[in-house]
């Protein structure tokens, strides 16, 4: 097939192994670097587009890649977080603490799996955005453990004196590294047997239960997967905000969730992390721009990328290569083809 | 007696605005088979263009129907060209446009008119009538009527004239309907015009017990869309009747079971939801959706 020939060729340079190892030695090299170089704004901005990224990851594990809607991210993520300040109020050990965070909010999705699984479409939507709903009035009559409307903080994440770091540098450096471990386990969760299975559930339960893949049971297990990573968000929030309260898990941050999630790529890897970033930096941009319409700059901008790239920030480069690819190959019966190989390095690039 | 009397009274009347919500986001979903997050938004707008007016010396009355006349236009023109492009794409993608759309129309009402609260005229006298020993605002009431003549009309729409038998051709199956002779996309503009104007009727029966501000119908959103998922996305009736259920037990549940109070009271229509969904997938009066493999 000369189609696909003429793709490899054209993308060569990306795909060659020492290319992609150098690649990621580099990336490795700036994130070891780049907490000590960078003003303590810059770094406390990437730590909290780690702490959303993984949230949106969460997300994307139950809906970019097994098809269930689900609004309900930013509850798990709002359970992780109280779960941490309890721990830590308790004076357990952190890493006790951490797999509190974990436990907690994954056994909760678990129990709202069991019966939401059962579901389909919109059903489960439904039922899913009940949790951010009636969590803010639950959070504040819980008070006792909740701390009430007040909210509650922890400060755990210090630097310790032997690092010689600053308190942003040292948190940076723990999102780094539990958010790049998360994203690597989810990445490869998504690319093996799992991921395919979640695939196949997605695109058609009923070839997936010929398959002998339950449909049931694998949406019962991605969502309690994105709800354990949604936990590890809200460690991860309490480590960089050190404070929460009712309003962290309110609805409408997890309807932005959402559309961070599409925005930045559904079923993605790279898209969760654009889309951890256009989840703390659009605010921040249309604040510069005019505080006085930021609602309608963000709905706008949105909007506008979403007509552009329905899929998402992470499909910028295949539109900006198939432009190129339809001005140097005038044939247009070929164009499937390249299509499809062009998704394909796309796809291996986001590793 | 008196006070359970009243309850029920107002919880019907806040459950006819949720149905009227709820009406306009099924004849979304029926023509375009999306959920249109931003339709309480678009109902704020409408509010917001009857209370302009009104402020320009407008009576009250017309200035609604101009409001109605605007949403109608605004509901086609953003089928048109903003939702059209994604009808045939992820369904995901499609929701998240409606919720820039209800980020963009928010942002506008709270640019043009600020997040004050506005105070907007009410349509019916602020008088009480006594009914056996129940004090009911002839607000409640009218509201109540209000919706009822509306859905009714709604119906008659639908059953009864040749563009409602368009309109249900092309949400059935639109290849078919274009074969037949039927303008799919005029139609589709006509069934968001529509929703867009069940909105705004519920938009200004809102208005005057909320206070006007961009974020008003929030809330609403959240029981309306618990009011369709309840009754069931096929069943126009049913969602009516779920939206005044959800009314109707909110306000009872507040006030008899006390662990649930005032805060915890939007619990109700979810735990609701919880129970039926179990028993009944597809909702209350909902048709079971077959998928042909």
């Amino acid at each position: 097939m000369p189609s696909t020939a003429e793709s490899t060729s054209r993308t060569p340079v990306l795909a060659r192994p020492w290319v992609r190892w150098a690649g990621i030695g580099l990336v490795i090299v700036l994130l070891v670097v780049g907490p000590l170089l960078l003003p303590e704004f810059a770094n406390q901005t990437i730590a909290r587009i780690g702490v959303f990224a993984v949230a949106v990851l969460g997300l994307n594990v139950v809906m970019g890649y097994t098809g269930q809607v689900s609004l309900g991210q930013i509850f798990f993520v709002g359970v992780g977080a109280y779960a941490t300040a309890w721990g830590v109020d308790n004076d357990w050990n952190v890493v006790l603490v951490f797999a509190l965070a974990c436990v907690v909010p994954a056994v909760i999705g678990l129990l709202v799996a069991l019966a939401a699984a059962r579901l389909g479409g919109l059903a489960i939507a439904m039922v899913t955005i009940a949790l951010p709903i009636v969590g803010v009035p639950l959070a504040k009559r819980l008070s006792d453990l909740t701390g009430g409307s007040q909210g509650t903080s922890a400060r755990f994440t210090d630097a310790p004196e032997w690092t010689g770091l600053y308190d942003d540098q040292w948190q940076l450096y723990i999102v780094i590294l539990i958010a790049g471990i998360t994203f690597l386990l989810t990445r490869n969760l998504v690319r093996g047997k799992y991921g395919r299975a979640f695939a196949i559930v997605k695109g058609n339960e009923a070839v997936a239960g010929s398959m002998g893949i339950s449909p049931y049971r694998y949406k019962v297990l991605a969502f309690t997967i994105a709800s354990l990573i949604g936990g590890v968000s809200g460690f991860l929030y309490m480590v960089v905000i050190q404070y929460t309260s009712p309003e962290t898990l309110h609805f409408g941050h997890s309807i932005e969730l959402l559309a961070s999630m599409v925005i930045g790529g559904a079923g993605s890897i790279l898209g969760s992390l654009l889309g951890g970033a256009w989840y703390v930096l659009l605010p921040q941009i249309t604040n510069l721009i005019d505080p006085n319409i930021t609602a309608m700059l963000q709905g706008a901008i949105l909007l506008i990328v979403l007509f552009i790239l329905p899929g998402g920030l992470v499909s910028l480069p295949r539109l900006w290569r198939r432009r190129r690819g339809s001005l140097s190959t005038p044939v247009p019966d070929q164009t499937t083809p390249t299509h499809d190989a062009v998704i394909i390095h796309t796809e291996r690039q986001d590793q | 007696m008196g006070t359970f009397i009243q309850l029920v009274i107002d919880g019907l009347s806040t459950g006819s605005i949720y149905a009227a919500l709820a009406l306009a986001i099924v004849l979304v979903n029926q023509a375009t088979g999306l959920i249109n997050f931003a339709q309480g938004g678009m109902a704020v707008l409408s509010a917001y263009i009857a209370w302009a007016l009104n402020g320009f010396g407008v009576p009250i009355l017309p200035a609604i129907l101009a409001a109605i006349v605007a949403s109608f236009l605004l509901g086609a023109i953003i089928e048109r060209y903003l939702i059209r492009r994604f009808e045939q794409g992820d369904p995901d993608t499609a929701v998240v446009v409606t919720i820039g759309l209800l980020t963009l129309i928010t942002g506008f009402c709270a640019w043009v008119w600020t997040y004050n609260n506005r105070l907007f005229p009410s349509l019916f006298p602020l008088e009480t009538i006594k009914v056996a020993g129940a004090v009911i605002s002839v607000r409640s009431l009218g509201t109540i009527i209000v919706i009822v003549v509306t859905m009714l009309l709604l119906q008659a729409l639908f059953l009864g004239t040749k563009l409602g038998l368009a309109l249900r051709a092309v949400a059935i199956n639109p290849a078919s309907a274009a074969f037949s002779g039927i303008n799919v996309g005029r139609s589709l503009m006509t069934g968001w015009g529509l929703a867009a104007v069940l909105g705004a009727v519920a938009g200004v029966l809102v208005a005057p017990q909320l206070t006007l501000t961009p974020g008003m119908m929030d809330s609403a959103l959240v029981y309306a869309l618990a009011a369709c998922i309840l009754g069931g996305l096929s069943s126009p009736i049913g969602v009516v009747v779920a939206a005044w259920l959800i009314g109707v037990l909110e306000n009872l549940a507040a006030v008899y079971i006390p662990f649930i109070g005032h805060d915890l009271k939007i619990a109700v229509p979810f735990i609701l939801i919880f129970v039926v969904l179990i028993v009944r997938p597809q909702g209350l009066f909902g048709r079971k959706a077959v998928v042909r493999v």
